[in-house]
């Protein structure tokens, strides 16, 4: 066999590709599997916080803000631990962004609350003397698309197989379901439910009042994004 | 002795010139020293064998002829020989063969570059300093390190001057504000880690009067311990308060915290924990490390009043 493959340099030449690639394979497609699977603690997005993702992506935050965390002294001592791969396994598209204009976002639940975010986004500049951020004011008036994002859940739901109503392992041991609705009207309970948590600790009474008459500003739902961004 | 041996002796006397008069003819020469005696005599050593190794195989390849048992296999006429593995070839492929199979499981394995292995390093190496610079860091050092904590953690919330930005957080140049005591005793409060919570209005009992602590008795003492406990109600807070935050209000070990001024144990308890209170949510501070969190508290009880 070898002895014909050295007379033919062609098939000679297929057969090095495929004996370097398949060493090329079986190193790095352990690693990268192991590596893009969702972390320990990492769990599907509720309705509510697809939402919050959905008017993040509309509003180009990630213009300004990364969402990942590099594996420096000066960067984890302000951000939090840095980033895995595997956090990031149900964002889609991940938001890590390109440049830091603002502060990055990924653990951002860990250290603000949702009463710093609602006075924060209210006017920026109050709460953090120097801040070019703009006010984004019209997020406590719009309306948010619930629609959409339990649209994309089922989506995900089905073709990529996201775990949604399966038990997730959490870092200490327990595990968690997100629940995903059956139907759209499902879906907005669960949303508004969600939402009334949140607006429990607002103070914004445009906000509490929507609320209360069944809708979802669109700052409850990014609050509850960046909540739960730890 | 032919041609190639006399070239060899010529050869090797230009070198040899060329050495001392580098080495021999500089000034103070080879100075006894025993390194530059070593190096010269080396120098010579290798450019005699150098040169009659040379001579040996130059004269090989002159008057050599090949010979041995040929190999079935020819490349377009080009033959080899089934010769003896030379055994110096042998040796050396084992010791590579050894090598590869410890770079295989140990050399690469542990000693690979990673980011997050000098991450790691990067990591020790800076708490290590950390720990050697500030161990016994005290008094006005300590009050300075806490401020510049203040200003990149809890500015944010808390304002430049901890004055709590209109109420958007705590303030900090007082121990407590009336409507967060007044919060506090109206719903209880186990945010600090202590063994017992401390229970809402429905558990607190004043002593004087042998009932449940009323809404009058709420507001005289909320005014009394946010007045930096001075004033009316001072009899309210002896009856209800002081059993657990001590007649003075400086609180108690492991029972309860220090609620008429800032101390060092009480906000490394609230950076510890985090907290819930009559303003709103604050996280708490992991990733600050205990010297950070003592420095915080130094500086904020010497901020307030």
């Amino acid at each position: 066999m070898f002895h014909w493959l050295e007379k033919n340099p062609f098939f000679f030449a297929v057969a090095v590709f495929l004996t370097i690639s398949f060493a090329g394979l079986i190193e790095i497609l352990p690693n990268f599997a192991q590596a893009s699977s969702p972390t320990v603690g990492t769990k599907p997005y509720s309705t509510l916080e697809l939402t919050g993702r959905h008017v993040y992506i509309k509003n180009s935050c990630n213009a300004c803000h990364s969402q990942l965390v590099r594996p420096f002294k000066s960067e984890t001592d302000r951000y939090g631990n840095y980033s895995l791969s595997g956090e990031y396994a149900y964002d889609r598209p991940f938001l890590w962004g390109s440049k830091r204009t603002g502060p990055d976002l990924h653990r951002v639940g860990n250290y603000r609350t949702t009463d710093w975010h609602e006075n924060h986004m209210w006017n920026p500049a109050e709460v953090v003397p120097g801040s070019i951020m703009p006010a984004y004011r019209w997020m406590f008036v719009n309306e948010a698309d619930v629609d959409t994002a339990y649209a994309e859940q089922v989506t995900i739901n089905n073709v990529f197989n996201v775990p949604y109503n399966k038990p997730v392992p959490m870092k200490d041991g327990s595990t968690e379901t997100v629940v995903l609705a059956d139907t759209l009207e499902g879906a907005h309970a669960a949303a508004l439910a969600e939402a009334k948590i949140i607006a429990a600790d607002m103070k914004n009474q445009d906000v509490k009042d929507a609320i209360a008459s069944g809708k979802i500003p669109e700052i409850v739902a990014l609050i509850a994004y960046m909540n739960r961004l730890k | 002795m032919n041609k190639l041996v006399l070239w060899g002796i010529l050869i090797t006397a230009a070198m040899l010139g060329f050495t001392y008069m580098a080495v021999g003819g500089s000034k103070g020469g080879l100075n006894n020293d025993i390194i530059n005696i070593l190096t010269i005599a080396a120098a010579v050593v290798l450019v005699i064998v150098t040169v009659f190794v040379v001579i040996k195989y130059v004269r090989q390849m002159q008057t050599d002829t090949a010979t041995g048992e040929l190999a079935d296999e020819n490349w377009d006429g080009i033959g080899e020989y089934k010769n003896e593995l030379p055994m110096g070839w042998a040796i050396l492929f084992l010791i590579l063969n050894i090598w590869a199979i410890w770079y295989m499981l140990m050399g690469y394995p542990v000693n690979a570059y990673s980011q997050i292995g000098e991450y790691n390093e990067d990591t020790k190496a800076h708490n290590a300093k950390f720990e050697a610079k500030y161990a016994s860091i005290t008094g006005d050092a300590l009050v300075d390190m806490g401020e510049s904590v203040f200003l990149a953690e809890c500015k944010v919330c808390h304002g430049l001057t901890a004055d709590g930005i209109d109420g958007k957080a705590a303030n900090l140049n007082q121990r407590l504000e009336e409507k967060s005591v007044k919060h506090v005793v109206e719903n209880g409060s186990n945010f600090l880690g202590f063994p017992a919570p401390m229970p809402d209005r429905n558990g607190l009992f004043n002593m004087n009067t042998g009932a449940l602590i009323t809404d009058a008795e709420i507001a005289a003492v909320s005014q009394y311990v946010a007045n930096g406990m001075k004033g009316e109600g001072a009899e309210i807070f002896t009856g209800t308060c002081a059993a657990c935050h001590g007649a003075d209000g400086k609180g108690m070990e492991m029972v309860a915290p220090n609620i008429a001024t800032f101390d060092i144990a009480t906000v490394k308890a609230v950076l510890d924990h985090g907290k819930k209170g009559a303003i709103g949510v604050m996280p708490s501070f992991d990733r600050l490390n205990e010297k950070q969190k003592e420095a915080v508290g130094a500086y904020i009880s010497s901020i307030s009043k």
